[in-house]
């Protein structure tokens, strides 16, 4: 269990952790929406920036990298689809397959944003404390009637924190059905559902647990929120990502 | 001063079965109580009508004079129950998080909720720890962040139910020692268990339960002997004649 650290807070003092999490949500949108339109020379300057912003909140990359290892497997799948896709020069031929440059290209600058705009999302979260983005979630979801901000946002905070126990309790059942030879049986649909099952069960026994002890503890939907205050340091911020954006879709 | 009376309660679940059977006691201010029977005695289902998570179907709880039923709110805030499994109690991303979560819902000014998380984090010896992940601390250390979450809403009885399951040595011993600077500090302790080799040697009183119903209530040198009519193991030292010791020492 203790090897699913994915998105999650890191805890800091750093430019970045002190920075507004409406702002910063702000920001995450802009600059994954521009970042999504840019061209190499923009990539690299994004990639540059996310760099420095990694060394300046004291994020370790190695341990970003390890926990982007699954995600990178993923963006290399995209990238071998595209460049087999794509029609153009082929740069490698064998029977049927032909990878072509512009595959390739297209491949590699497509597989640059995303990796850019997830290592964005990665800043983003362990910078950010969990409670914050819950009340960041309320405060934009506030304009909205018929939109329940509060419900809305705590559901967010469940899902944040019920996600790794139920891959453990995942990864519990899996092992005790391997220690009974479950390995055994080739149909994995077989095998899905004597997982789901009894995983789907213990989850909602979880839930029932947890929805006690959050009414043992007085739970309301009215409740003291964490402050939210911008200060001089988040509108600098501001303009500097404006700018940014701009020059991001410029050159 | 009684600070819980319970007269005449009684809780049928929905298949039928009898949960508590006309269950009386009173509970003084400051009392240290071991509550044992066998699985399925009515323990439990005795603690969750202390703060209305279970309401009386027949008779009533008190709590200092007044009805629990009159009150959710302050009877949660009166008593703070430490449930058995420590991981599905635990609410909040990160352990300051948690800890906050019950003064957040009392709806108290931010200075005063994070006054109250660093009480309770230093009670429980979690201070390092507040930007950790829960699920990623240690048994010992889950169950203290448990205890600490109800600290923070600062209740006069505190209940656990079952606290040593799942612990080891160590684990036990940090949190046997938690619990009795918290009743050396005024609280309340109510303790349900069918381990009493634990805890007995620092209870006040014994209570012992079977089939909804107390069957035994007194002095734990007087009544520990007959525990093993009712399913609970004797501790091995009163076993031998011997008083019961701490495991502390």
């Amino acid at each position: 269990m203790a090897d699913l650290t994915a998105f999650s807070y890191h805890p800091g003092r750093s430019f970045l952790h002190l920075l507004d999490v409406r702002f910063k949500i702000i920001f995450l949108i802009l600059i994954s929406l521009t970042g999504m339109q840019a061209d190499p020379p923009a990539l690299c300057l994004l990639t540059f920036l996310f760099l420095c912003l990694i060394k300046s909140s004291r994020l370790s990359l190695i341990s970003i990298l390890k926990e982007l290892r699954y995600f990178l497997v993923l963006l290399f799948f995209v990238l071998i689809a595209r460049a087999l896709s794509t029609p153009g020069t082929p740069v490698f031929e064998f029977k049927l397959l032909s990878i072509s440059r512009q595959g390739l290209y297209d491949g590699i600058l497509i597989c640059w944003r995303l990796a850019l705009v997830v290592l964005l999302g990665l800043i983003f979260v362990s910078t950010t404390r969990p409670s914050e983005i819950r009340t960041a979630v309320a405060w934009f979801l506030k304009p909205f009637p018929f939109i329940p901000g509060k419900k809305v946002a705590t559901m967010i905070g469940l899902i944040m924190r019920f996600v790794p126990v139920i891959l453990a309790q995942a990864k519990e059942t899996s092992d005790a059905q391997r220690a009974r030879g479950i390995e055994n049986r080739k149909n994995p649909i077989y095998r899905l559902v004597k997982l789901a099952v009894p995983l789907i069960f213990k989850t909602f026994q979880n839930a029932n647990n947890l929805a006690v002890a959050m009414e043992a503890r007085c739970y309301s939907e009215n409740r003291t929120d964490p402050d939210l205050s911008s200060k001089k340091n988040d509108w600098i911020a501001f303009f500097f990502v404006i700018c940014l954006c701009i020059l991001v879709v410029e050159i | 001063m009684n600070i819980i009376e319970i007269r005449g309660l009684s809780h049928r679940f929905s298949d039928g079965t009898l949960g508590l059977d006309a269950i009386d006691i009173e509970i003084k201010e400051g009392e240290f109580i071991v509550i044992a029977g066998r699985n399925g005695s009515g323990k439990t289902t005795l603690l969750r009508h202390l703060n209305g998570l279970l309401r009386p179907q027949t008779g009533s709880v008190k709590l200092a004079g007044i009805s629990v039923s009159e009150d959710f709110v302050r009877a949660r805030q009166m008593v703070g129950m430490v449930f058995q499994d420590a991981d599905s109690q635990i609410i909040g991303e990160t352990v300051y998080d948690d800890v906050a979560f019950g003064p957040e819902n009392l709806r108290l000014e931010r200075s005063e909720v994070q006054q109250r998380v660093s009480m309770a984090l230093e009670a429980g010896g979690l201070i390092d720890l507040a930007d950790h992940r829960p699920h990623l601390l240690s048994g010992g250390e889950k169950r203290r962040l448990a205890i600490a979450g109800i600290l923070a809403m600062k209740p006069r009885v505190i209940v656990f139910d079952e606290p040593f399951s799942n612990l080891d040595y160590p684990g036990v011993k940090q949190v046997l020692e938690q619990i009795l600077t918290l009743h050396q500090a005024g609280h309340t302790i109510l303790i349900t268990t069918h381990d009493l080799e634990k805890v007995l040697a620092h209870a006040d009183r014994l209570v012992i339960m079977q089939k909804g119903k107390i069957v035994r209530d007194g002095l734990p040198n007087k009544i520990v002997t007959e525990t093993e009519a009712f399913g609970v193991r004797q501790p091995c030292t009163s076993r031998l004649g011997l008083e019961i010791g701490s495991w502390l020492i």
